[in-house]
């Protein structure tokens, strides 16, 4: 349907795309795979008429085209969904599902037609959302699923899907393949680009890694082999998803939840967390398990139950206090919550240890530039080796990286990591697991609140399981797997 | 003054981009950055080097002082604006309010002493400051919008003060007029001082860096413990005893209060504050970099008089020289994050 030859693609004279084909056919699902890094983005931006290639040939049915603009790969079908949201959220979920063509007679807007088609087709996705709630009021979830309902109300042939997983939780990432599904059944050509070595034989027909902007491996995805993929993304040996075995018996008890409660996010959670652990709270959209880490770190207030530090009782009401208390927290929302974004990555790094790198309220940008230096091999940021750097330039797991760096500048003993991997590529996850792991072996602490079981069952010694603001069930190390956290999750 | 400063750390050239980067763009970054305030330097020189060859009296020694005098006030109030406009605050109400505070020294000092006029014009000028910082931080309107609001406030309050018609002020002529050292004005020294003051504020101390945090992102800096609120408040409060400053030193130079002084200050403030690089929305802009924008300004404005341009085109000149070196800023930009 849609065939790219030998694409070149180069910015400011650096060549990123080093003539990659890419043939996406009808009913058919092609998994993309790579690191952050590795072209892919810029590849499917090039399909969707967003970049200009410098050299290659891109034909739709046979038909090869002189220059690709991003009119012409919409006339072709091309819908893409990007990593990162693209909507209007003061909009209500109707308006934004319809954005850019709501039904209208003579320029009057038909709401009574919009909302209809936002009704059927949120029915379709299985999504539970009323279509005149602005988008800003909905989770980055339900966010994502209603772009991708605009997608499909557009009739896409080629339908681009960029990491749309990763902000999902396992049961709505499940919807999202049935729906992949039925479009791939329709005759619709599917490119998905993903981080999630599982998705390539849940839904894939093909699969495609690409790295440093060549095309490593080209097979069925049913015949490639999770080693072989990992080791084509990683370019070397990877270890495998296998659990680190705890290095350390847990230590004394440095926080606990004891039927703790907040309205209308979760109810009577109760969980310890010592010194040496990584404990894990896996719940999918909705579940409260954000709302648990963040009241953890003093952002949302218990209204029932009680906090407590090494047994004391804890009161917090804002991040201030929780950082006293040796807290720190890592948001979810890299962008929104924890990017300083124009500044440069020594001062998002020293950020929350000004006043103890500073001296009487003066600090200066060495003190930050070897607070920088300090960190800068432990977290393995891939960045060069400056400083002065913007956060922004770097690339998403990067950036978290850095974010990670703040609390250990800071030294703090417990962590709170809220969807820590979310949008990072394979070989910046396994080093912030290493780094977190590290950390717990020098007896800190972690809790993680996340909607990815991999992650879990990677990283996890215990986890509990949230569902409707409630934990349903505990698993302990080897009794945490994917089958029992998808399961007790009621997905 | 004009030599190019040491800007390696200063600040960082690329804003965020908006959609993910695209891939690859990492190796690529490796090259060389432009330097942030290379285009303000070129233009400077430029445009003194264009002066100077179109009229003999532009390198004057005088000329020069009076291109640095004229800029003078604007330069006092625009050193704390820029401390406002990185944490991503506005202060519109910096003109009417230093009409405002030399309304009450020229009332006091009439009715009462000048030292009392002096004393309650200071206080007036805090006072409007922290009621600006109340109001945006701790009731949450926008800097914007309360700003407006208190720009027309303090104007009315003003006329009222003056009842309409401007007021002499007997025996203050020193602070605007005297020329303690080189035969330079005193309000030039001010200018310096505020100005020094304020860079070591914002590059050498946490509280600048805080300031920095807020404008880049506000969510973020909650989370790292940084006290958002009470920052903003107090970078209010030292802009009004800058424009407190900034309006006795009018009143000093014209010996008088008048209703309508010091009216559209916040406009040549904002242009010289964005002109020097700072970005509207925070997070973004450097004291040396306002500088560079009030000397541009200043000897555009300065220029155009040697050469006889009338006041009319002065203003077609200088709001042209804003949009371009905006422009200039953001295709530099562009540049800097698309390679």
């Amino acid at each position: 349907m849609l065939s790219l030859r030998a694409i070149r693609k180069s910015f400011g004279g650096v060549e990123v795309l080093h003539g990659v084909d890419l043939d996406a056919r009808a009913g058919e699902v092609l998994v993309l795979l790579g690191e952050n890094g590795a072209g892919k983005s810029t590849l499917v931006r090039i399909v969707a008429g967003d970049h200009q290639p410098d050299a290659g040939e891109i034909a739709v049915d046979g038909v090869s085209h002189g220059g690709w603009s991003p009119a012409q790969a919409r006339a072709a079908g091309v819908r893409m969904i990007f990593q990162e949201l693209s909507d209007a959220p003061p909009l209500s979920v109707a308006e934004n599902i319809s954005l850019g063509r709501l039904p209208a007679r003579g320029g009057v807007v038909s709401w009574r037609a919009t909302r209809a088609r936002a009704r059927r087709l949120l029915a379709e996705l299985e999504v539970d959302v009323d279509p005149d709630t602005p988008a800003s009021a909905l989770t980055l979830g339900q966010r994502q699923l209603i772009e991708i309902a605009r997608a499909i109300g557009d009739d896409a042939r080629v339908l681009i899907l960029d990491e749309p997983t990763a902000a999902l939780s396992a049961a709505e990432s499940e919807r999202l393949f049935e729906l992949v599904q039925r479009l791939r059944e329709r005759g619709a050509a599917i490119i998905h680009i993903t981080h999630r070595l599982d998705e390539v034989r849940r839904i894939g027909d093909r699969v495609q890694v690409l790295r440093d902007g060549r095309t490593v491996l080209h097979a069925e995805a049913a015949e490639a082999t999770r080693e072989q993929l990992v080791t084509a993304m990683v370019g070397r040996e990877a270890g495998g998803v296998t659990r680190p075995a705890q290095a350390t018996p847990p230590g004394e008890e440095l926080l606990a939840l004891e039927q703790a409660s907040s309205r209308g996010a979760f109810d009577a959670v109760s969980l310890q967390l010592r010194a040496g652990e990584v404990v894990a709270l896996y719940g999918k959209l909705g579940s409260g398990v954000d709302a648990v880490a963040e009241a953890a770190f003093g952002l949302r207030p218990l209204d029932g139950g009680r906090l407590t530090r090494r047994g004391a009782p804890l009161r917090l009401r804002g991040p201030r206090q929780a950082i006293a208390a040796g807290i720190g927290l890592l948001p979810a929302d890299r962008q929104r919550e924890g990017a300083l974004r124009e500044r440069s990555v020594a001062e998002n790094l020293a950020a929350p240890s000004w006043g103890r790198l500073g001296r009487r309220g003066l600090i200066d940008g060495g003190v930050e530039a070897r607070a920088y230096a300090r960190w800068h091999e432990t977290l393995r940021i891939r960045s060069r080796d400056d400083p002065a750097q913007p956060i922004g330039t770097l690339s998403g797991g990067n950036q978290q990286k850095v974010l990670l760096g703040r609390w250990l500048e800071r030294a703090t003993e417990l962590l709170v990591l809220i969807e820590p991997t979310r949008g990072v590529d394979v070989g910046a996850r396994q080093d912030i697991y290493a780094t977190v792991r590290g950390l717990t072996a020098e007896g800190r602490a972690v809790l993680v609140a996340t909607s990815d079981y991999e992650e879990v069952v990677q990283f996890a010694d215990r986890a509990l399981v949230m569902s409707r603001g409630r934990v349903v069930a505990q698993l302990d190390g080897e009794a945490i797997t994917t089958e029992r956290l998808t399961d007790a999750a009621g997905a | 003054m004009r030599q190019v400063p040491e800007m390696s750390d200063t600040t960082t050239a690329t804003p965020a981009p908006a959609a993910p980067a695209p891939a690859g763009v990492l190796t690529a970054r490796a090259r060389r950055r432009v330097p942030e305030l290379a285009g303000l330097v070129i233009v400077l020189l430029a445009l003194c080097a264009f002066f100077a060859l179109s009229s003999p009296y532009f390198l004057n020694k005088d000329n020069l002082v009076n291109v640095l005098a004229a800029v003078a006030v604007t330069g006092i109030v625009a050193a704390p604006g820029t401390l406002l406009l990185v944490a991503g605050h506005l202060d519109l109400s910096v003109g009417s309010a230093a009409a405002f505070c030399g309304a009450v020294l020229a009332v006091r000092a009439r009715d009462a002493s000048l030292a009392e006029g002096i004393a309650l014009a200071i206080m007036a000028g805090v006072a409007i400051g922290m009621l600006n910082g109340f109001v945006t931080t701790v009731v949450g309107v926008s800097s914007l919008i309360t700003t407006i609001g208190t720009l027309a406030i303090f104007r009315g309050l003003t006329q009222v003060l003056t009842d309409g018609q401007t007021v002499n002020v007997a025996d203050f002529n020193g602070l605007g007029n005297a020329r303690p050292l080189f035969d330079v004005p005193l309000p030039v020294f001010l200018f310096a001082g505020v100005m020094v003051l304020f860079w070591l504020l914002m590059r050498f101390t946490t509280y600048g860096r805080s300031m920095y945090a807020i404008g880049a992102n506000p969510v973020a800096a909650r989370l790292v413990g940084i006290r958002g609120r009470g920052a903003v408040f107090a970078a209010f409060a030292l802009t009004g005893a800058c424009v407190a400053l900034a309006g006795l030193v009018i009143a000093s130079q014209v010996g008088s209060a008048t209703p309508q002084a010091a009216s559209g200050l916040e406009i040549s403030v904002i242009t010289a504050i964005v002109l020097g690089g700072a970005s509207l929305t925070g997070g973004r802009g450097t004291v040396v970099g306002t500088v560079l924008g009030l000397l541009i300004i200043g000897v555009l404005n300065n220029g155009l008089v040697l050469l006889d341009v009338g006041s009319f085109w002065q203003d077609v000149a200088r709001g042209s020289l804003l949009v371009l070196a905006v422009s200039f800023d953001r295709l530099r930009a562009r540049f800097d994050s698309s390679n």
